[in-house]
């Protein structure tokens, strides 16, 4: 007799599970407005996994400190997807059960790809720092990413070397990693389109020190710039050579050149020297981001692990966002709102979505190397709004 | 023209540094048949420990030129002991062993030097303090030669050509050719030939541990694997210029320094390496035993 009473409650439970999912809970016009994360909570991205976490309840608790949107309380759902394939899948199903309006997440590109379908079909809106051009395959109009793509650095150096300082005769060097010759190929590709002129692209061997030769060699052709896409290692030795040989170029290197080590390796040649990269989250020169890092580091005691949690952090200020502008939690609406956004003020800088969901407007940034070695951000100008 | 000419002050800077460290390989190899494979390790030592002794001795402020000296003479003492335990410790046991055994001891130990210097001074890149000596540049012809550059030159050369006066005009210089040419006669004729070995021991690594100063004070960076890309080098430049010959290690670092900086030049940075070893092969089908190397048969 027990064990049928038993069974009876476990089916009452079940219709209860279902019916309550099967509600549309999410649109509806009351309780709280739910939003998730899909993060690798734990793993190897552990660390980044839980920045993110913190950052989006953060944000939520800071609404909701003003009263909510559209007077409702924001609820944040996690779940852990471990940064693997696998698990994010099953992490989507169940984000989509608790009728989540948008999901914040993945971190890892892959996490962020299995997950996305799932997210397509049931219409909720995806946010994630993934850059993997598989992600804007399917053109899922769900997709918004808001990491900068893999083509951004090149792209913001191009125009700063073009349209910025205006340099007439840029050379670039490279050394023969993938990476740096990967970037060094997307940037003369760039610098072209944008109507530069480009005079020589040479090799170094990375770790050979001797660089004087080929930096006589380009010498020869008067460049007005040196573009320099491989490591800080080097890059600082490189810069020590072009003084040393009486190279009046400028030094502009890829994100790989910024190191402490930089500026000690080229010494008193260091100062002047143009790095492009992000910032690091303590660096960002936005005001609404130190106010952000600010706030972050005195709820838990520590920076955001990484640039990611706060691409990830506006992306959760863009679905707010979205949500207070369109007093509506309709993914249609939302959706609408999110690509006809023209530039949404990010903690990465300012951006806006393309018709694919990819972002656009680069968080890039030019520090000029100083004296003592710090990093001081040339381009953009930094914004006293 | 002013291109040319700094090329060739590019050449001869890196050359000479090239022709100290590959002096170590061909006064072992003449007298031992053995290639010392643990000799560029043993040169980038030599920068480690004068970085250290730099940057301690000057207790946190800023090491001048008068402890710049210092630390050559610390360097050059600590390698050329080190030098000569490497000696007792892997290649005596096995003198009477065959060659390649030899030859294994010798990637071993030099395998053994680097991994030592990343555990005692980390894997990072470490920096020389900027300003060890004067920024001093002259111009000549469009080209610039730094202060650094000059007193590479100069010192390898004042240190190649006292090193040839005394292989060629002392008592112990003949005792070493002589060592190298057959051990058992010198034995013979009471040349202590431990002695002679554990001397050329000596002078190769204080001189490499110069050539390792060098580097550091020039390039202002020393890392734990330089050592191999270094000996690489120099091993290529004693082949160059007759493996074993002392004149030839200089000839050889030199012109090696002088290719590679023309290559790069006036060719493609990307071959530099490529034009370099090509050369070098067109020249050993030429002259198989090198520019100025023994002939064979004395070898054998």
């Amino acid at each position: 007799m027990k064990k049928h009473q038993e069974c009876s409650k476990i089916v009452l439970a079940v219709c209860a599970t279902l019916g309550m999912a099967l509600a549309p809970s999410a649109y509806a016009a009351s309780g709280p407005i739910k939003i998730g994360v899909q993060a690798p909570i734990t793993g190897t991205y552990a660390d980044e996994g839980q920045g993110i976490e913190r950052a989006v309840k953060l944000l939520a608790a800071m609404q909701n400190a003003k009263g909510g949107l559209l007077g409702r309380k924001i609820e944040i759902k996690v779940c852990d997807d471990q940064g693997q394939a696998a698990q994010a899948a099953i992490c989507a199903r169940q984000l989509v059960n608790d009728h989540v309006v948008a999901v914040i997440g993945s971190y890892t590109s892959g996490a962020a790809l299995a997950a996305e379908p799932i997210y397509a079909r049931a219409n909720v809106i995806q946010t994630s720092d993934g850059t993997s051009n598989e992600l804007l395959k399917r053109g899922y109009k769900t997709w918004f990413g808001n990491a900068a793509p893999n083509s951004a650095e090149a792209k913001f150096t191009a125009h700063y070397l073009v349209d910025v300082r205006h340099f007439k005769k840029i050379a670039v060097l490279t050394d023969h990693s993938s990476f740096a010759t990967g970037l060094a190929g997307a940037v003369v590709r760039d610098i072209k389109a944008d109507h530069g002129n480009v005079v020589d692209k040479s090799f170094i061997n990375a770790g050979s020190q001797n660089f004087s030769p080929v930096l006589t060699k380009l010498k020869s052709m008067h460049p007005d710039v040196l573009y320099f896409s491989g490591y800080y290692s080097d890059g600082g030795l490189i810069r020590a050579q072009m003084v040393q040989l009486g190279m009046k170029a400028a030094f502009v290197g890829g994100d790989a050149n910024q190191n402490v080590a930089f500026a000690k390796i080229a010494g008193s040649a260091a100062a002047g020297s143009i790095i492009v990269n992000v910032p690091a989250p303590a660096d960002l020169p936005y005001p609404v981001a130190k106010q952000f890092v600010a706030t972050y580091k005195a709820k838990y005691g520590a920076l955001p692990p990484s640039v990611f949690t706060l691409t990830n952090a506006d992306g959760m200020r863009a679905v707010m966002q979205a949500i207070a502008a369109t007093k509506s939690v309709k993914p249609a609406k939302l959706e609408a709102y999110l690509h006809s956004m023209k530039s949404f003020q990010g903690l990465t800088g300012t951006f806006a979505w393309s018709a694919k969901g990819e972002r656009t407007g680069s968080p890039f940034v030019a520090f000029a190397v100083q004296k003592d070695g710090s990093y001081k951000i040339r381009y953009p100008a930094p914004k006293n709004d | 023209m002013g291109t040319f000419i700094q090329q060739l002050i590019n050449g001869l800077t890196v050359g000479g540094i090239f022709a100290l460290i590959a002096l170590g390989y061909t006064m072992v190899y003449g007298v031992m048949r053995l290639i010392n494979f643990a000799h560029g390790d043993l040169c980038i030592l030599g920068a480690f420990i004068g970085l250290t002794t730099l940057t301690s001795a000057a207790g946190g402020g800023h090491p001048g030129a008068g402890l710049l000296l210092l630390a050559f003479v610390v360097s050059v003492i600590v390698i050329a002991v080190a030098g000569v335990a490497l000696e007792r410790i892997a290649y005596r046991p096995l003198r009477k062993a065959d060659r390649l055994a030899a030859v294994v001891s010798a990637l071993g130990a030099s395998m053994m030097i680097e991994n030592g210097i990343m555990l005692v001074w980390g894997p990072q890149v470490h920096v020389f303090p900027s300003n060890l000596l004067p920024a001093t540049t002259w111009h000549l012809a469009g080209a610039t030669i730094s202060f650094v550059q000059v007193m590479i030159i100069l010192a390898s050369l004042v240190l190649m050509i006292a090193l040839y006066l005394f292989v060629n005009h002392t008592r112990f210089g003949t005792a070493i050719r002589a060592a190298a040419i057959d051990q058992d006669a010198a034995r013979l004729m009471g040349i202590n030939v431990n002695r002679v070995i554990a001397s050329v021991f000596i002078i190769g690594p204080a001189l490499g541990a110069i050539g390792g100063l060098f580097i550091g004070i020039y390039y202002r960076e020393a890392y734990f694997t330089m050592g191999w890309t270094y000996g690489l080098y120099a091993f290529i430049a004693a082949i160059l210029g007759g493996i074993g010959n002392i004149p030839g290690a200089m000839l050889g670092g030199v012109l090696l320094g002088l290719f590679n900086a023309f290559a790069a030049g006036y060719v493609s940075s990307s071959w530099q390496d490529a034009i370099t070893f090509g050369l070098l092969i067109v020249i050993l089908l030429v002259r198989p035993t090198g520019l100025l190397g023994e002939r064979v048969a004395e070898k054998v």
